[in-house]
C-alpha cells in the first residue's frame, strides 16, 4: 500500500516537474516600454520607495506614480537621455506608460498594503533587493506558503478572511 | 511513510495547476499609471459624492461610492431631511441603469425607411436647428411642447426658459401618477391645490385609505422611517395603524388591521367615521357652529348605511371611528390606485373632513413645506396634448425620460397622435416605447453623471454632482439645450450668457446663496452644498381653514358602476419596477415582489374562491378583457384581494426598454379606460369591467417561497402587546442551557452579531438589493430562480399566519446566522467553512471545491450554490465591487457580515490610533434599512446597541433547539390587542 503511494506521488511529482517548466514564467523580468532603473533610482540616488509609491501606506496598491510625477524631475534632470526622451514622449502624446505588470495575486487574494507597510515590513522583504535592480525582476515568489510563513513568524493573522474575502 | 494532509495537497496542488497551465498562456497584465493623477482619487480607495436619487419623483439623497473613478455602490445620505441615510431597492439599483448594457450610446435619426440610425452629435444637432429654423420662420414656434417627468430648481428652469425664447408656453410635467385628486381635494376643502405634508412620526393612530405610502406613494423611504418611529414600543405603547382598501398590499400588510373594502366606499367609510365622530362628540377643536355644519353635510351618512355599502360591519365602523378620535393626534392618509376611482376626489374630500373633525389639520397635516409634486400636468392635461397633436397644433414635441406610450392607458391614443408630430425629439438614456417612437434620439448623461438640482419639498434643495466621468458619448440635457440655443443664433443664442448646464445651475445657486446663506462667500457656500448634497431651508407650515360651503356640493354617495358578473380591476405599482421605470435593472426583476415573492414576470391576482367558481389555477394564462382591450396574463392565487376584485401589478409588458425588461407579462394599461376622473382630471386606475377567461395554456410563474405557512416552526415569531407590557422590567424566558460537547469558542477580540427587529422590518427588499449591490451576487434570470438557484444572500421570508379572513403577514430577513455550532462547518470535507476568531462563518472560495455539504446541512437554507459562471453583460461588470472576490462556477457562497467593511472599519480604527467604535462598521443590509430593523455590532462590547438589543424581551434566535448558537437575534414582531 505504502509503496503504491510513494509511486503515484512520485509520477505526480515527475509530471508535476515536467509540466512546472509550462508555467507563467517565475522569476520573470519583462521588458519594460522604458527601460527604468531602479538601481540609479532607489540603489545610487537613495530615493526612498515611498517617495514614488506614496500610496501605500494609505491604500491597499502601493501605486505607480504618474506621468506628471516622472516629468516633475524629467522635465529637466537627464533630459538627454534616450529613456528619458521616451518619457518625455509619452508626456507630449498624453499617453501614460504602459507598464508590465510583476508581481500580481489572484482576483481571490485581497492584499493591502497599509498594514504591512505600518507595521515596519521593508518592501524588499516582498520585493527583494529592488534598489539593485536595473530591470525589475520577480525576486520572490509570492505563494500564500510564503505569506503565511512570515504571518505565522509574526504572529500576524491567521484568519483566512484576512487575505480571501 | 507518514504523510500529513497539507503536503499531500501542496503536491496535488502543483500536478493540477500544471496540468491546467499547460493549456494557457496569460498575457501578461499590464499596470497604467494616470498621465495626470486625479487630486481627490487615491486608487485602492474608495471616494464618495453627494448627489440626489432620481429614480422616481421622492428626491431622496444619496452618497456615490466610487473607486478608481467608477461608481459602485449608491447608499443613503444621512444628511438630507427627506431619507436620513436610507435607500429603498428601486434606489439601489440606480446603478444598473448608469450601467446598464441597454443604454443608448451614440445620437440617433430616423431615416427615409423610418429607421433610426447613428448619427454624430454634430450632424444631430445640426439636423436638428435646422429644422427648427425652419419652424420658427414659419411661425409655428408657438407649438413647441416640451414633456419632462417631474423636475425642479435649475433644469426645470432652463427648460422653460429655452421654450419661452422659441415662443412657446406648452410645457408638461408628466408623471403617471400625479395626485390629481389629494391635490383638487385640498383645494375644495382648504383652498389649497397642493400635497401638504403629513407627518407619520408624531401620530398615534394612522388610517390609510389605499395609500401604499410603505412602497410608492409620495415618498415612501421617508414614510417607512416615520411609521417605523410611530410603531416603535416605547413605554408600553405603540402606535396602531388600520389600511383600508380592497386589496392586501405590502403597506398592509404591516397594519395592525386590513378592513377590506367594497372597491370605490373609502370616501363612504371615511364619511361615516366623520359621522360617528361627530355624534359621539369625539370632536377636537372646532366651534359648535362649524360643527353642526358638518353634522348637516354627513347626517346621511350613518353607520348602518356606511356598513351597507362598504361591507364593513356596522359595529366595527363605530369601534374605527372610536379608535381614530383617541389618536392624539392621528392621521388619515388617502390616495394610491385603489382610491383613484371616478370618486377619488370625493374620497379625498371625505378624508380631509376626517382629519379636520379630529383635529389633527396643523398638527399631522400641515400646509408647508408642500411637495413639488403639486405641480404635476394632470393626466387631463396630457389627454389635452394629445387633442391638440392630433390636430396638428404641435409642431415638435420635445420629450426626456418620460414614457407615455406605456404609461397612459392605450386608450387615450398617445401613440397614434404621436405619428400626427411633425418633429418628435427625445432627449432619453433608454430605448423605450415612446424614444422608439422619435425622429430624433439625443442620448443623455443618466443621473449618476449629472449635474443638477432636485427640491422635492418647498426649501430641500438637493444638489447633483457627477459622481463619475460620463461612460459613453452622451451630454446632459441641460448642456444640449444650450448648445442648441448657441447654434441657432440671434436671440436665442444671447439668451444664455452660460457655456455649459453647470454655469447654469451655478448661476442659480448663487441665488440662492444671497438668500440664504450670504454671511459667507459663495464658493464657501457651494462647497458645503456639494459635501452636505444640498441646502435644506425649514418652511412653515401655514394654517388653513375648512371651506363648509363648497364641500355641500361635492359630497354625493360614491358608487362604482359596473356589470354584475364583471371584475373589478386594480392595477397597483409595484414595488419593485414603480411606473415601469425599473423593468430593464436585472437586480430588481430578481428582487421577489415582497407580497406574492414572485420574481421576472407580472401576473394577475385573483381570490382563491373567485378562482374555484370560475375553475381558475395557479400559473393558468387568462385573456383578460374590459370594453377597452385585452391582455393575457398568469393567473396568482392571492386571498389578500377582496373577492370581485382582480389586480394587476403595473411596470411589466413592455414591448421595448431593453433585454431585461422586454417580453415579460403585460401591461394592464391596455384595458383601462381613456376619460378622466370629472373632477381632478386625475386616471382612474381603478376600472370597474373587466372579464376572465381561460386561454387553456400554463405559465410557469417563478417564485421563490416555499410555503405561506411556517408549519409552527417558530421562524418569524410574534408576542401579544399585552404579554409584553406584563413583562415590564422582568425576564422574559432563559436562553436554552444546552451540555456543550466541545468548548466553545474563544473570540479574543470581537464577536460580530447582528440583532432584527421584526417590529421595524416591513419587508421592502431594500436590503436584499443592497446586497447584490455590495457583494456582487450575480443574477441567475427566471428559469434558474424557478429550479430555486437565485443567489441572494440574504432573503425577505413571507409568512401568513391567522384565519383567512383576518390574516397576519409575518415578514422575516433571513441571512447566514454565523452560527457558533454552525452545522455545515463540520461536514465540509477540505475545510473551506470555517469559524473564525471574530466569530464569523466564514467560506473560503479558493477551497471549497462544491460537494454542497454545507447547503444540505444548513437548517436555515441560507447558502448558495454557483451552478454556473455567471455573466454581468458589459458594462454592467463595472460596477462589480473590487473588495470582493467574484465567484466562479462550483463554489459556495453565502453572506459575510461584509467582511470587507469589517476589515476597512478595523483599518480605518488603526489608522486613527483607537479601538472600533459601536457604528464604525455598519454591512450594506443594515445601511439600507428604511426602518433601521437590521443592527450590527461587536456583542464583545457590552455598550455596543447590539449587545443591549441582545437582552431586549421580544428576544429569539431561530430554531434555538438545534443548539446552533447563532450569532443573530430577532425581536419578536408586537401583535397590536384585538380591538382596533
Amino acid at each position: 500500500m505504502k509503496t503504491i503511494i510513494i509511486v503515484l506521488l512520485g509520477g505526480l511529482l515527475l509530471f508535476s516537474l515536467a509540466a512546472f517548466s509550462l508555467l507563467p514564467q517565475r522569476g520573470r523580468a519583462p521588458e519594460q516600454p522604458i527601460a527604468f532603473s531602479h538601481k540609479i533610482h532607489a540603489g545610487d540616488y537613495q530615493i526612498p520607495c515611498l517617495y514614488c509609491h506614496a500610496n501605500a501606506r494609505r491604500s491597499p496598491v502601493a501605486g505607480i506614480p504618474s506621468v506628471q510625477f516622472c516629468m516633475g524631475c524629467h522635465k529637466i534632470t537627464a533630459a538627454d537621455k534616450p529613456e528619458v526622451q521616451k518619457l518625455q514622449g509619452y508626456w507630449n502624446r498624453k499617453e501614460p506608460i504602459p507598464w508590465i505588470r510583476i508581481y500580481d495575486q489572484p482576483d481571490f487574494v485581497h492584499f493591502s498594503h497599509t498594514p504591512h507597510v505600518q507595521a515596519g515590513i521593508a518592501c524588499q522583504q516582498c520585493h527583494g533587493p529592488i534598489e539593485t535592480m536595473d530591470r525589475v525582476r520577480e525576486a520572490v515568489v509570492l505563494t500564500m506558503d510564503r505569506c503565511v510563513a512570515c504571518h505565522q513568524k509574526r504572529q500576524a493573522s491567521l484568519d483566512c478572511v484576512t487575505c480571501h474575502k | 511513510m507518514e504523510v500529513n494532509r497539507r503536503d499531500f495537497l501542496k503536491v496535488l496542488s502543483i500536478g493540477g495547476a500544471a496540468a491546467l497551465t499547460g493549456c494557457s498562456a496569460q498575457a501578461p497584465e499590464k499596470l497604467i499609471p494616470y498621465l495626470i493623477p486625479v487630486e481627490e482619487i487615491i486608487p485602492g480607495k474608495a471616494t464618495w459624492y453627494a448627489t440626489v436619487c432620481r429614480e422616481c419623483p421622492a428626491g431622496c439623497g444619496m452618497l456615490v461610492r466610487t473607486r478608481e473613478g467608477r461608481a459602485v455602490k449608491v447608499e443613503g445620505n444621512p444628511d438630507h431631511p427627506v431619507n436620513r441615510g436610507r435607500l429603498c431597492a428601486r434606489g439601489q439599483a440606480s446603478l444598473q441603469g448608469l450601467y446598464n448594457p441597454d443604454r443608448i450610446r451614440q445620437p440617433l435619426l430616423k431615416d427615409a425607411s423610418g429607421t433610426l440610425k447613428p448619427v454624430s452629435w454634430d450632424e444631430a444637432e445640426a439636423w436638428l436647428i435646422s429644422r427648427l429654423a425652419e419652424l420658427l420662420q414659419q411661425g409655428k414656434g408657438v407649438g413647441i411642447t416640451w414633456m419632462t417627468p417631474h423636475l425642479t430648481g435649475s433644469p426645470d428652469r432652463l427648460v422653460n426658459q429655452w421654450l419661452k425664447i422659441l415662443g412657446s408656453t406648452r410645457r408638461l410635467r408628466y408623471e403617471p401618477f400625479a395626485y390629481e385628486p389629494i391635490r383638487t381635494a385640498n383645494r375644495l376643502t382648504f383652498g389649497r391645490e397642493v400635497i401638504p405634508t403629513y407627518d407619520l412620526e408624531s401620530s398615534t393612530v394612522i388610517l390609510a385609505f389605499g395609500a401604499d405610502f410603505l412602497e410608492t406613494w409620495i415618498s415612501p423611504v421617508m414614510y417607512a422611517r416615520e411609521f417605523a418611529a410611530m410603531r416603535a414600543y416605547k413605554d408600553g405603547r405603540m402606535g396602531r395603524f388600520i389600511f383600508i382598501g380592497p386589496r392586501l398590499s405590502l403597506t398592509a400588510a404591516n397594519a395592525d388591521r386590513w378592513i377590506s373594502v367594497r372597491p370605490g366606499t373609502e370616501g363612504v367609510l371615511a364619511l361615516g367615521l366623520v359621522g360617528v365622530i361627530v355624534a359621539e362628540g369625539l370632536v377636537k377643536g372646532l366651534s359648535q357652529d362649524e360643527v353642526g355644519r358638518i353634522r348637516a353635510l354627513v347626517d346621511c351618512y350613518d353607520f348602518k348605511r356606511v356598513s351597507e355599502a362598504t361591507g364593513v360591519e356596522p359595529e366595527e365602523v363605530k369601534r374605527l371611528a372610536r379608535t381614530f378620535a383617541e389618536g392624539d393626534p392621528g392621521l388619515a392618509l388617502g390616495g394610491g390606485t385603489a382610491v383613484s376611482g371616478p370618486h377619488a376626489t370625493t374620497t379625498l374630500v371625505a378624508i380631509n373632513l376626517l382629519n379636520y373633525v379630529a383635529g389633527n389639520v396643523g398638527r399631522t397635516v400641515r400646509f408647508g413645506p408642500v411637495s413639488t409634486l403639486s405641480q404635476l400636468s394632470t393626466y387631463r392635461e396630457m389627454l389635452d396634448l394629445i387633442q391638440a397633436m392630433e390636430k396638428g397644433q404641435v409642431s415638435a414635441l420635445f420629450f426626456s425620460e418620460v414614457n407615455p406610450v406605456f404609461t397612459m392607458p392605450k386608450a387615450a391614443g398617445f401613440e397614434r397622435a404621436l405619428g400626427k408630430v411633425p418633429l418628435v425629439v427625445s432627449c432619453s438614456s433608454f430605448m423605450d416605447e415612446t424614444v422608439a417612437k422619435a425622429h430624433l434620439v439625443f442620448p443623455t448623461h443618466t443621473p449618476l453623471e449629472s449635474w443638477g438640482d432636485v427640491e422635492p419639498w418647498e426649501g430641500m434643495h438637493g444638489l447633483m454632482q457627477p459622481a463619475m466621468q460620463p461612460l459613453f458619448e452622451t451630454k446632459a440635457l441641460g448642456d444640449l439645450l444650450l448648445s442648441l440655443a448657441k447654434r441657432l443664433g440671434g436671440p436665442p443664442a444671447q439668451a444664455f450668457k452660460e457655456e455649459s448646464f453647470y454655469e447654469y445651475l451655478r448661476a442659480r445657486w448663487r441665488e440662492l446663496h444671497q438668500r440664504l446663506q450670504s454671511d459667507v462667500d459663495f464658493e464657501t457656500f457651494w462647497v458645503e452644498a456639494l459635501r452636505r448634497g444640498g441646502v435644506f431651508e425649514a418652511i412653515p407650515a401655514q394654517p388653513v381653514r375648512l371651506n363648509v360651503q363648497a364641500l355641500s356640493q361635492v359630497l354625493e354617495e360614491p358608487e362604482l358602476a359596473g356589470q354584475a358578473d364583471a371584475f373589478v380591476l386594480l392595477p397597483y405599482p409595484s414595488l419593485v419596477h414603480f411606473d415601469g421605470r425599473g423593468a430593464d435593472r436585472p437586480w430588481l426583476q430578481e428582487l421577489p415582489d415582497p407580497m406574492t415573492q414572485l420574481t421576472w414576470d407580472n401576473w394577475l391576482e385573483v381570490h382563491p374562491e373567485d378562482a374555484k367558481r370560475h375553475g381558475i389555477e395557479e400559473g393558468d394564462l387568462l385573456t383578460v378583457k374590459s370594453p377597452d382591450g385585452e391582455i393575457e396574463l398568469p393567473a396568482h392565487l392571492y386571498a389578500g384581494v377582496r373577492p370581485g376584485v382582480v389586480a394587476i401589478p403595473i411596470g411589466q409588458g413592455h414591448t421595448a426598454f431593453g433585454r431585461h425588461a422586454e417580453g415579460r407579462g403585460a401591461n394592464p394599461l391596455a384595458l383601462l379606460p381613456k376619460e378622466p376622473e370629472p373632477r381632478s382630471g386625475g386616471l382612474p386606475w381603478l376600472s370597474p369591467q373587466v372579464t376572465l377567461a381561460r386561454t387553456g395554456k400554463k405559465h410557469l410563474l417563478a417564485s421563490v417561497s416555499g410555503s405561506d405557512r411556517q408549519f409552527d416552526r417558530g421562524i418569524a415569531q410574534v408576542i401579544p402587546l399585552a404579554e409584553l407590557q406584563a413583562y415590564a422590567g422582568k425576564e422574559p424566558h432563559d436562553e436554552h442551557k444546552v451540555l456543550q460537547m466541545y468548548p466553545p469558542h474563544e473570540h479574543p477580540n470581537h464577536r460580530w452579531g447582528m440583532a432584527i427587529d421584526l417590529n421595524a422590518c416591513i419587508g421592502c427588499g431594500a436590503c436584499v438589493t443592497a446586497c447584490y449591490a455590495e457583494n456582487n451576487l450575480a443574477v441567475v434570470g427566471k428559469e434558474e430562480v424557478a429550479r430555486g438557484r437565485e443567489m441572494s444572500w440574504i432573503r425577505i421570508e413571507r409568512y401568513v399566519e391567522g384565519p383567512p379572513e383576518r390574516p397576519e403577514t409575518r415578514f422575516v430577513p433571513m441571512l447566514c446566522q454565523h452560527c457558533d455550532n454552525a452545522p455545515c462547518e463540520p461536514v465540509c470535507p477540505v475545510y473551506a467553512t470555517v469559524h473564525n476568531p471574530e466569530g464569523l462563518n466564514i467560506q473560503v472560495y479558493n477551497r471549497c471545491v462544491g460537494t454542497r455539504y454545507c447547503s444540505n446541512n444548513c437548517p436555515y437554507k441560507v447558502r448558495r450554490f454557483n451552478w454556473f459562471t455567471y455573466k454581468w453583460p458589459e458594462p454592467l461588470n463595472l460596477q462589480l465591487n473590487p473588495d470582493v472576490t467574484v465567484r466562479e462556477m462550483g463554489v459556495m457562497e453565502k453572506c459575510t457580515f461584509c467582511v470587507q467593511r469589517i476589515t476597512e472599519g478595523k483599518e480605518r480604527a488603526k489608522g486613527e490610533g483607537r479601538p472600533v467604535r459601536d457604528g464604525d462598521i455598519v454591512p450594506a443590509c443594515a445601511q439600507a434599512c428604511p426602518t433601521r430593523a437590521i443592527v450590527f455590532g461587536d456583542l464583545k462590547d457590552p455598550e455596543s446597541e447590539v449587545s443591549r438589543l441582545r437582552q431586549n424581551p421580544r428576544r429569539y434566535r431561530v430554531f434555538e433547539h438545534l443548539n446552533t448558537q447563532p450569532a443573530i437575534t430577532y425581536l419578536k414582531r408586537i401583535r397590536p390587542s384585538e380591538e382596533a
